[in-house]
């Protein structure tokens, strides 16, 4: 009888919720326009405020909900007016003068104005996280009238206009210091929400779940086909692939090159594809007593299987790199020297460098799934040479301050440029002034070279610069201090009725929202 | 020695239990490479901007002071910050933690209910066929590895029979229901949402069989020795001897004997399965507090695997806790005697 | 009369013959792998990734092109090793704690056994992560890991027999004439707790390889290229929906594996607990 009792009053009370919560789910019949565009993928999202924010999963959702001075235009490396409509550079070129739009207002209905503008650049390089590092010449911005605003750069830094349209760059709506706790201005509240004047904005955030980005009402632009974007997280890359060709989700980030060979022939599906600026290579700490001397490097380089890499592990998807900047920036040199496979030539060079008997640790992380498979594939081409190799994997925090520290003979990373500027390359990655994580991570040292880039950065002509690059990477390819992998092809399946989709190098795992339709 | 003193003691023993498991995981943590300073800033920061960093999370301080610092915060229920996600480790937790009661309970439920039903037969049924099938079941369930069986469970389920979904809680289209409890099933009981409770059933049935079949196997032998060893006690022969029904016997009176021993594995199965959510919900991407750990290693996100292990610790002696205090009310003949 | 016993066994045991017999298999396969496997189990051929199973490559290829029958096969060294490491590590440390403790009572025996406690108080695998998470991924490692939490079984084993050998007579005799501590430790209390010991170590076997190729799996234990069975489980899960064979064989290897020493285990658990014989 007892137990009766408690279970009608569980059921009572059951009801008794019943009566307050609200089903999330109805069945509904949309109409086509209210059908949400979707997107799955892997990435975990950290914070996604533009000045902390340093990935491209955070910067998806807040690259659209912000607006820029300026825009990468359309899939080029160019720049295009946003918020701002025009600008003038000073004759010495360290003052830039932005002439804002006047119709502007973020999500919340204030007015984005040059204070608005002054107040973001300040946070950004007060939090001095990530983001910042794009702006190393900044020196202080002001705010001259309500629309126009005033740049002072420290030095010469021709990068500058294009810096401006990377995620770090977007205008923060000042109301965030409402939300300050600690002195963090407004970092713990920006971390999982939105506040800028982009096309969209961040409505739900269903942490390891799901986003959902919508509409932003008071848009300054045409306003978006789509209503509704859900970015999914499906951790498994069976799962995308499956949800894709189910027709549940519209676009899946994260499915293997070896997959998407199947889903090709699906005649649902479409694979886009193109080029990208995203290149592999493997660091060769030339501070390392085996690999001191640049015979042995070249070896190395000449060692290494770029084709059997290039069919086996991209499935084709990729390109052997020419030099370090990769084709499609400007600066790229089609007729540099480019390594390829040659066991002989290479045995050659070690005898001449008197060498025998080297072993090296790889040491690589799990932070990209083809490491593994490219380190096991450079293990067994050195041993063709006579170099052992011992694999060392650990943890991508650990490979980050291990490479920071030069601890290390052989390691593996991925680079893509923030903005487009063969700075991006030429200057991280051989300037000895950024030895270990900043970008030297070869901790190479060549006076010639350090001259040439550093003459290159402190000048604004184009041409000029172009020439001295190509003189650096001349230099550079005969001291071997990486093995230039492979430049990668951005691949991204999605339904056929996915429309409009416009693919940056600047912005890779990013989209154009706003001018999408489904 | 009385309930309150017991359950004084029990907690003092999790106290103790949770201050060696930190000061353990703390100091290793503090030997690999890694530095969280280095993962929050750029990675072109500057020397200054890394040690600004570092005094800004405290990291600049003695080891010793640090663990205080951890401890202090601990007791306000302060598990620190995850170096992967930059969330507060507590809410990241209490935000996985619903997936994971849910799992474990489905699991739990299909392994008891399954496993007693199993050790029951067999026991009546000594030395039959049925018997020797559960025998080399349990055996073979406690010799599957779960992740592999999770994956050949999707190969056929999912992928060649296509009956059941292969990840996460709900179809990717589904909204999860109004947040109660956060147990998906019960949340869409409860606000009539028949959507996500059919696409929330059915994303449990895999994982949750996977999981509970490897308990499944041992919940059944124990079953199986209590009640063959209440079966030959005096009162159960004298009961038969007197002419009452075998059924009645089995039902009245052994069992209930038989299932007290029985609560304590509950209480085990529950870490057992907790252990096992790691892999299940791995394979099965499932957004539990396993997935969350698995995901915080290749970051070396020492707070979040910290704070993941305090966490099922403390649920584990907490149950298991329970578990001793119900014994004595099950069984009249042992109360007090703790 | 001798094969007359060993034929009454099989048919009373014939599950613990099949046990016996399967270890047995594993452990030739393992001795012998060099001479046995078609191919080298870390040659890449990168031609032939990710081949189904046929002629050149029986149970198909991984995805450097690897075989993975050759690598199934000396993956069976690696998982013995793993099983049989675990138990004896776990199995040392248990007893000298365990005699001790029991030995020296007191303070001693407090300290021990609430650390014993602090250990119990984890599901194994969590515990496992954890500490191999903090000693970093490696095969090494990762047994260690396993080992440490295994250690409080032995412990227990070892105190409670220790305090009853501890009462009997030579022991008293022992310590009456003078004898030193570690003395009658090492050759009278320990000696007396080894029959036990070694049982739960064949009993703890199976478990110990499960846990091992599950930190594997997670990324924890063996590194490539090395073939050990949980990792290539994990490897061949990418390839899972259009290669079924990568993850399928070696997941069979260690449920075939862990199921002889299981029924071994089991047997040996019949013949010397009354209670469980049918």
């Amino acid at each position: 009888m007892k137990r009766i009792l408690v279970l009608a009053l569980c059921v009572f009370t059951l009801f008794g919720l019943a009566g307050c919560a609200q089903s999330a789910n109805t069945p509904q019949t949309a109409s086509k326009q209210d059908q949400p565009l979707v997107i799955a993928t892997s990435a975990d999202l950290g914070s996604i405020d533009p000045a902390v924010a340093m990935d491209n999963a955070a910067w998806k959702i807040s690259y659209p909900a912000y607006d820029r001075l300026v825009n990468f235009k359309g899939s080029s490396t160019d720049v295009e007016p946003s918020l701002a409509k025009s600008w003038d550079i000073s004759a010495d070129g360290l003052t830039w003068t932005f002439h804002l739009r006047d119709d502007v207002k973020f999500a919340d209905g204030t007015p984005l104005d040059a204070a608005a503008v002054k107040f973001s650049f300040d946070r950004l390089l007060k939090i001095k996280k990530g983001p910042s590092d794009a702006f190393p010449s900044l020196e202080n911005v002001t705010a001259v009238d309500k629309n126009t605003v005033l740049f002072k750069l420290k030095t010469v830094f021709p990068p500058f206009l294009s810096t401006l349209a990377t995620n770090g760059g977007g205008i923060v709506n000042p109301a965030v210091m409402k939300h300050e706790k600690d002195a963090d201005m407004g970092q713990n509240w920006l971390a999982t929400t939105t506040a800028g004047s982009g096309a969209y904005v961040l409505a739900e955030w269903v942490p390891e779940q799901s986003l959902k980005l919508t509409v932003n009402p008071n848009y300054w632009g045409s306003k978006p086909k789509l209503n509704t974007i859900i970015i999914k997280i499906v951790k498994d890359p069976s799962a995308q692939r499956m949800a894709l060709e189910k027709g549940d989700v519209d676009v899946a980030e994260n499915i293997p090159v070896d997959q998407l060979k199947e889903l090709k022939k699906n005649p649902d599906l479409t694979i886009f594809e193109t080029p990208s600026l995203m290149v592999d290579y493997v660091y060769l700490n030339t501070q390392k007593a085996g690999l001191k001397n640049p015979k042995v490097r070249q070896a190395i380089s000449y060692a290494v299987d770029y084709q059997g890499i290039i069919d086996n592990v991209w499935q084709g998807n990729a390109t052997q790199m020419r030099g370090p900047i990769p084709n499609g920036l400007w600066g790229y040199q089609p007729d540099l020297l480019q390594y390829s496979r040659n066991v002989e030539k290479a045995k050659a060079l070690l005898q001449e460098a008197g060498v025998n008997n080297l072993t090296l640790n790889f040491m690589y992380s799990d932070r990209k799934p083809w490491w593994e498979q490219e380190a096991q594939i450079i293990q067994s081409n050195l041993a063709d040479i006579g170099i052992k190799v011992n694999l060392q994997k650990i943890a991508y925090a650990a490979q980050r301050e291990k490479i920071d520290k030069g601890d290390f003979d052989l390691t593996i990373g991925v680079w893509s440029p923030d903005y487009a500027d063969p700075y991006m390359f030429m200057n991280y990655w051989f300037d000895s002034k950024n030895f270990g994580l900043a970008g030297n991570r070869a901790f190479y040292k060549n006076d010639e070279v350090d001259k040439l880039v550093r003459k290159a950065a402190s000048i604004n002509n184009q041409t000029e610069r172009i020439e001295l690059y190509k003189q650096a990477q001349q230099l550079i390819m005969q001291d071997a201090p990486y093995v230039f992998l492979v430049q990668k092809k951005y691949q991204l399946p999605m339904r056929k009725s996915v429309q409009g989709f416009v693919f940056n190098p600047m912005l890779e795992d990013m989209y154009n929202f706003q001018a999408m339709s489904k | 020695m009385n309930t309150s003193k017991f359950v004084a003691k029990r907690l003092g023993q999790l106290v103790l239990v949770l201050l060696g498991v930190t000061l353990v995981t703390f100091l290793v943590s503090h030997v690999v490479p890694g530095d969280p300073a280095r993962m929050l800033i750029g990675q072109r920061a500057d020397e200054q901007t890394l040690a600004a960093m570092r005094q800004a999370l405290g990291l600049d301080k003695p080891v010793w002071i640090q663990y205080l610092n951890y401890l202090w915060g601990l007791i306000h229920g302060d598990l620190g910050t995850s170096i992967r996600t930059q969330r507060p480790v507590l809410n990241e937790l209490l935000s996985f933690f619903p997936a994971t009661v849910e799992l474990t309970l489905f699991a739990m439920g299909f392994a008891v209910s399954i496993g007693i039903l199993l050790g029951l037969l067999s026991a009546t049924f000594r030395d039959t066929l049925t018997d020797h099938a559960t025998r080399i079941l349990a055996i073979l369930g406690v010799s599957t590895p779960l992740f592999w069986l999770g994956l050949m469970a999707l190969l056929l389920f999912y992928k060649y029979l296509g009956w059941l979904p292969g990840s996460g809680r709900l179809d990717p289209l589904i909204n999860p229901p109004t947040h109660i409890t956060g147990l998906y099933v019960v949340d869409s009981l409860i606000s009539g949402d028949w959507i996500a409770l059919k696409s929330s059933i059915l994303h449990l049935v895999l994982p949750s069989l996977c999981l509970g079949y490897i308990q499944l196997a041992t919940i059944a032998r124990l079953v199986r020795a209590s009640m063959i060893e209440v079966l030959e006690l005096d009162y159960i022969k004298t009961a038969s001897a007197n002419g009452i029904p075998r059924s009645r016997i089995i039902y009245r009176h052994a069992l209930r004997n038989a299932l007290i021993p029985t609560v304590t594995i509950i209480g085990l199965t529950f870490g057992e399965l907790l252990g096992g959510a790691i892999l299940t919900e791995t394979i099965f991407a499932w957004p539990g507090m396993g997935k969350f750990v698995v995901d915080s290693i290749s970051f070396l996100d020492f707070p979040a695997i910290m704070g993941f292990t305090l966490v099922v610790a403390t649920v584990y002696v907490l149950i298991n806790m329970v578990v001793d205090l119900l014994y004595p009310l099950l069984d009249p003949q042992i109360k007090g005697v703790h | 009369m001798e094969l007359k016993y060993y034929r009454y066994f099989a048919k009373q045991y014939p599950l613990t013959v099949v046990g016996t017999l399967i270890i047995l298999i594993i452990g030739l396969v393992a001795l012998v792998a060099p001479l046995i496997s078609p191919h080298d189990p870390l040659q890449l051929h990168l031609a032939d990734r990710l081949l189904p199973p046929g002629h050149t490559y029986l149970l198909g290829t991984d995805e450097m092109g690897r075989d993975l029958f050759s690598r199934i096969i000396y993956g069976a060294r690696l998982s013995l090793a793993a099983g049989v490491g675990i138990v004896s590590i776990a199995g040392i440390f248990g007893t000298v704690l365990g005699s001790v403790s029991g030995f020296l009572g007191g303070k001693t025996d407090l300290i021990i056994m609430r650390l014993m406690d602090i250990m119990l108080a984890f599901p194994s695998l969590v515990l496992a992560l954890a500490l191999s998470a903090a000693l970093g991924p490696n095969f090494r490692n990762s047994i260690l890991a396993v080992a440490v939490v295994k250690i409080p079984v032995y412990v227990r084993l070892v105190r409670g027999q220790t305090l009853s050998v501890k009462e009997k007579h030579f022991v008293k005799a022992a310590q009456t004439f003078g004898a030193s501590k570690v003395w009658i430790i090492s050759r009278h209390i320990i000696p007396n707790c080894l029959a036990p010991v070694m049982v739960q170590a064949t009993l703890g076997i199976g478990e110990a390889i499960l846990i091992a190729a599950a930190l594997s799996f997670i990324g924890l234990g063996a590194q490539p290229p090395a073939a050990e069975w949980g990792a290539m489980v994990s490897v061949g899960r990418t390839y899972l929906l259009d290669q079924w064979w990568y993850a399928t064989f070696p997941g069979i290897a260690i449920f075939i594996t862990v199921v002889g020493f299981n029924l071994f285990g089991d047997g040996v658990r019949d013949l010397l607990d009354p209670r469980f014989r049918h």
